[in-house]
């Protein structure tokens, strides 16, 4: 067995690990407002989850995987390819550590923040801090910011306009089942046309900004006013649910968003450098772009599903028992704003963190007023594990680098 | 298990402020059958009715030092949380307006309330009791409407808010025509001025109560 097979085979069981450890401690983030609004029970949202992470994995995820890589660590590091290879797999070790780490100390820590750390660690190591693209770090590190601020400024005004428009009006039921469409379609928008940009499939059908805006907007109505049908069949009894039963049902639709989101999303962070393994052991060199090859990203997924299907249990189970505040209107809100800004981000080419993501908009909510006691100095907490994450990866990455190199 | 998402979820102080309302309402009833008992002849319980007022008091401070030792700085709530601390301070005065109505009794235990006034006590009683009854309510429907925002549950509340203030003037009377009619009684001067202390304090029950309400009013105000 030659060593280079070993290393894939290293490779794959690290990648897949670190897509286990995904699925064990972001299920959390994604489903944690549908299942503490009770929209789902914790079997429908583990089945949920585990299912659309993978298909999100599969078929949205490719994007975002050469972003990681290409944007933050100048290519330069991978013209030799034993180098490379060695950076890439102690990236990865090192991410999968720290994330174990984080998970076994219970720290509020990112997989995606693990890995961009362990990415630059490698650079480092390999060729100096100039290889580090600073503006692409700044941009990053910009993003964690940006991405909670924009979701909390989504989840805020959406609440507002539930509130404004639903719940203090005469009869909340029946505007609710009218409104229904409108923020059925608002969803629906979103995802089409993060589909039509982002996945391999809608770039070849190569939809250009107006028509592709227009096809969303079809969709949406389509969907939406289909949706209000569903709903008007399936809306239940209205003096026992009232409005938050309609809310509860959209709430299952935009669970399965956020899922998809997340798989999208998140995948990236075990196979990106897993897609580097793969390709310097195939054909012996990198190029500047990395072709994810649909099984690598299914292989992702189903990492993903599995963390999902063996840890979401004890996760979703907390999570259920601990919020009891949430109810469906909010958690609507939170999981709009919570996959709005990651796809929106990740369109971008910014590794966001869904944790981030669910927690602005769950301060969003509870700046609307809408929760009754939400702690907001939570955040200096996460932002301190972010400012940690990332050299505590980076410093980890390069020790890995320095054994692997001696051993090797 | 700490994860980033469940720990932004607090205890939320209305738990506690339902919790405290409820505690309110126990000592509404004690009150009642302790006044009664002081003015019955055969009734030896006054005593224990007044320890269980004391003992109720000291679990309604609990909860208020809980609610208030529990809501650090950066805590994002539907009301100010000032406002919650008002609240809280008026819904407590009442317990400790009724508590000190009962101690004010025993400090003069003999001869104690004049026969000519013990109707218009019992009655002055069963004024300021709907209202102390009213508060767990209020807070019941006050946190129904900061969880659905629906104009008609503010209705529901401000309702509750309006009677309280009705309650309260019902009060007022009767305090009034006690000290009237002990004021021109021919008894002895440190009767008078125990009965009057005494329907001043029981008056102050009621004034809590409504205060209360209006502090409600401003959390429940758009």
């Amino acid at each position: 067995m030659t060593s280079e097979l070993i290393v894939l085979i290293v490779g794959y069981v690290f990648g897949f690990y670190m897509a286990w450890n995904i699925g064990a401690n972001d299920v959390a983030n994604s489903m944690a407002s549908a299942v503490g609004a009770k929209a789902i029970t914790i079997r429908q949202a583990i089945f949920i989850a585990g299912i659309l992470n993978l298909v999100g994995a599969a078929f949205i995820g490719s994007h975002v995987t050469d972003t990681i890589r290409k944007g933050i660590v100048s290519t330069e590091v991978l013209t030799d390819p034993h180098q490379a290879l060695i950076g890439a797999l102690s990236a990865l070790l090192a991410a999968a550590l720290w994330v174990s780490f984080a998970t076994w100390r219970a720290l509020p820590v990112s997989t995606t923040h693990s890995i961009v750390g362990a990415m630059v660690g490698f650079g480092i190591m390999t060729g100096g801090f100039s290889v580090i693209n600073w503006d692409k770090l700044g941009a990053v590190v910009l993003s964690w910011v940006i991405s909670p601020v924009f979701s909390m400024l989504i989840a805020f005004f959406m609440f507002k306009v539930i509130i404004r428009l639903i719940l203090s009006v005469e009869k909340p039921f029946t505007r609710a089942i009218k409104l229904a469409p409108v923020f059925i379609g608002l969803a629906i928008f979103v995802v089409v046309l993060s589909f039509l940009f982002k996945t391999p499939l809608g770039k070849k059908l190569s939809v250009q900004m107006p028509s592709a805006l227009l096809i969303a907007l079809v969709a949406a109505a389509l969907l939406g006013w289909l949706g209000k049908l569903a709903l008007v069949r399936f809306a239940g009894d209205p003096a026992v649910e009232g409005e938050e039963g309609i809310f509860r049902r959209i709430q299952i639709g935009t669970s399965c968003y956020v899922a998809l989101a997340q798989g999208a999303n998140d995948v990236a962070n075990a196979i990106g450098p897993l897609a580097v393994i793969y390709f310097l052991v195939k054909t012996g060199e990198v190029g500047t772009k990395v072709p994810v090859p649909f099984f690598l990203l299914l292989f992702g997924g189903i990492g993903i599903a599995c963390g999902i299907a063996m840890a979401g249990h004890r996760v979703m189970d907390t999570i259920g028992r601990k919020i009891t505040t949430l109810t469906n209107t909010r958690g609507f809100s939170v999981d709009f704003a919570a996959a709005t800004t990651v796809l929106i981000a990740s369109k971008m080419g910014l590794p966001v963190s869904t944790t981030h993501a669910a927690v602005g908009g769950v301060m969003g909510v509870g700046l609307a007023r809408g929760l009754e006691a939400v702690n907001f100095r939570i955040i200096f907490q996460i932002v301190i594990y972010w400012i940690l994450t990332l050299p505590a990866a980076a410093v980890t990455s390069m020790i890995i680098f320095k054994l692997i190199q001696a051993l090797y | 298990m700490r994860l980033p998402f469940l720990s932004m979820f607090m205890t939320s102080p209305f738990d506690g402020l339902e919790e405290h309302a409820e505690k309110v309402k126990e000592c509404a009833w004690t009150f009642q059958q302790a006044v009664e008992c002081h003015m019955s002849e055969r009734c030896q319980r006054f005593e224990e009715l007044r320890k269980e007022i004391i003992r109720l008091e000291h679990e309604a401070d609990a909860i208020k030092r809980r609610i208030r030792g529990h809501l650090p700085k950066g805590t994002m709530l539907p009301v100010d949380k000032f406002q919650i601390f008002r609240y809280l301070r008026e819904q407590d005065a009442v317990i400790d307006s009724v508590e000190d109505a009962l101690d004010w009794i025993s400090y003069r235990s003999d001869p104690g309330i004049p026969k000519e006034l013990h109707n218009d006590f019992l009655l002055f009683v069963d004024a300021v009791i709907d209202p102390i009854d009213e508060l767990s309510r209020m807070v019941i429907e006050a946190r129904k409407y900061f969880q659905n925002y629906s104009e008609g549950q503010r209705a529901v509340v401000k309702e509750i808010i309006r009677s309280l203030r009705q309650q309260e003037h019902n009060a007022d009377k009767f305090e009034d025509i006690i000290k009237e009619k002990a004021l021109n009684m021919k008894i002895d001067p440190v009767t008078v001025f125990h009965m009057v202390r005494l329907a001043e304090t029981i008056g102050s029950i009621a004034d809590h109560a409504e205060n209360a309400g209006d502090m409600m009013r401003a959390m429940v105000a758009r």
